[in-house]
């Protein structure tokens, strides 16, 4: 099917994208490497007069190691974030979770950001508009029910990136711009954890650069996601997990992210308690893992069963902690 | 509503400059296959899942369905129809066919390209990579064991 009709913008600079999208406030839908959003306007969910190519911004392309800190440009294609052995030497879970999204030729095409900033899915959305006519419009189409859960109040698409869980444990900050200004914001605030409008990013924002700190002390990170094939599908659930040691060896900072368990990323927050305070080899991974149970927030949209993704959140935030624990382990920790 | 106004492209396709007046919104597929009339690569999926719309972007394999064909200017684009010469298959199309890794042939133009693209920077591929490169490429038939040989018979390895 072809895709509805569109003026093309290619600005050249971050400035001059910047000063387009103001321009056009509300108008302009952004093209970075075309995989997600492509397929939304073919699906005619979304439209607009204007679609805004990056490819001729090279600012926006790019991993530099700055003092302290690994800055990877937003539109770094995926392929690029796997390969970097810059990004592989220090976050092991953005390789990783980079390096199983989707499938190679999908990655060479795909951008860190246009990751981060996917909507969320569901079974009964993500369908033709041929498909979607066919039924009342659900709560993400603007109408009053959803097809997925009956009764539901409340949009409960899931969020499929697979970069997200593992930027947000690795505590990776993003950089948004605007005509005029710009902010700096943990990647999990731009979640608003609502599946009718995920993303807490302002229309005219365009998010330039990923900024994640580079702990000074000994720090692990890991990242597991449960598909049915090794290419090409969304994660059904994932998990990634970060720890640090403090000078004594004891492990000071944990943090585990669930994928695909809710309309946004999830810390689960009381994992921390059977891992911090502990050395490595006396952490309480399974336990940790537990603490998923929780937070997941899954229902019937995706194509496996919601209980069956629950017991698998737990079995995928324990590999990620068991990883991530054993590279400590194996650091001389 | 705004008027889209037709773009002028620069398109190198397999070695060719082709100067173009398109609809912006149309996907490098439908220039290839209506404008060029180069129809190896093929509409399948048309949601970026199965791989039969794969072209070499700069040498990379990547799906034209989701490009726009806007984006691809200034690259070096190669279709199935840029392999081999006239009359003569390439290697990688001979060893297909010596191995009867040619089914219905849906996917074999995206199958041969993203082998090339793989041959081209690893010619002596373990079993695993090659897997691996074909992981985004859905072959109906599932006639993978083939394909899979073929591309190893076509490597230095192999040959």
């Amino acid at each position: 099917m072809r895709l509805p009709s569109f003026q093309y913008l290619s600005p050249g600079t971050v400035k001059e994208a910047l000063e387009t999208i103001a321009a056009h406030k509300g108008k302009v839908l952004i093209v970075a490497g075309g995989t997600d959003i492509v397929n939304r306007l073919r699906q005619r969910l979304v439209s607009a007069p204007y679609v805004m190519s990056l490819k001729a911004i090279s600012e926006l392309k790019g991993i530099k190691k700055n003092k302290g800190e690994l800055v990877i440009s937003a539109g770094t294609t995926l392929r690029e974030v796997a390969a970097s052995p810059e990004v592989s030497g220090l976050f092991p879970a953005l390789s990783q979770s980079a390096s199983c999204t989707a499938a190679p030729p999908i990655r060479n095409m795909a951008t860190i950001g246009g990751n981060l900033l996917q909507d969320t899915r569901c079974l009964f959305y993500n369908q033709s508009e041929l498909f979607r006519k066919a039924a009342p419009a659900c709560l993400k189409q603007g109408g009053r029910v959803c097809a997925a859960v009956k009764g539901a109040t409340r949009c409960l698409s899931v969020y499929q990136g697979d970069l997200a869980p593992a930027l947000i444990a690795c505590n990776a900050k993003a950089v948004l711009k605007k005509a005029g200004s710009s902010r700096t914001v943990q990647v999990a605030d731009i979640f608003s954890n609502k599946g009718k409008r995920p993303l807490a990013v302002e229309e005219d924002e365009l998010l330039t650069r990923i900024v994640i700190p580079i702990p000074s002390g000994p720090y692990s990170c890991a990242y597991e996601k449960l598909r049915l094939r090794k290419g090409l599908d969304y994660p059904f659930a994932s998990a990634a997990a970060f720890l640090s040691l403090s000078a004594k060896g004891v492990i000071d900072r944990a943090r585990v992210v669930l994928g695909a368990c809710g309309p946004a990323p999830v810390l689960v927050e009381d994992a921390a308690a059977f891992l911090v305070g502990r050395k490595p080899g006396d952490a309480d991974g399974l336990s940790a893992a537990r603490c998923a149970l929780k937070v997941c927030r899954v229902v019937e949209n995706v194509a496996l069963p919601a209980s069956y993704r629950k017991k698998m959140a737990v079995v995928m935030a324990g590999r990620a902690i068991g990883e991530a624990l054993g590279q400590l382990s194996g650091a001389g920790a | 509503m705004v008027k889209a106004e037709k773009k002028k492209i620069n398109l190198r396709v397999n070695g060719e400059v082709h100067t173009l007046l398109v609809a912006p919104h149309l996907t490098l597929l439908e220039v290839l296959r209506e404008e060029l009339h180069l129809t190896g690569a093929k509409e399948s999926c048309g949601r970026g899942a199965c791989g039969t719309c794969t072209v070499l972007l700069d040498g990379e394999p990547v799906r034209s369905c989701l490009l726009l064909a806007a984006e691809a200017e200034g690259r070096q684009v190669t279709t199935i129809e840029g392999l081999g010469r006239q009359g003569a298959l390439h290697p990688i199309q001979e060893a297909f066919v010596a191995h009867h890794a040619v089914q219905c042939g849906f996917c074999t133009p995206g199958m041969v390209l993203t082998a090339k693209a793989l041959l081209d920077k690893t010619p002596d591929p373990t079993d695993e990579e090659i897997r691996l490169a074909l992981s985004g490429n859905i072959c109906r038939c599932t006639g993978y064991a083939k394909i899979v040989e073929a591309v190893k018979a076509a490597s230095d390895k192999g040959k």
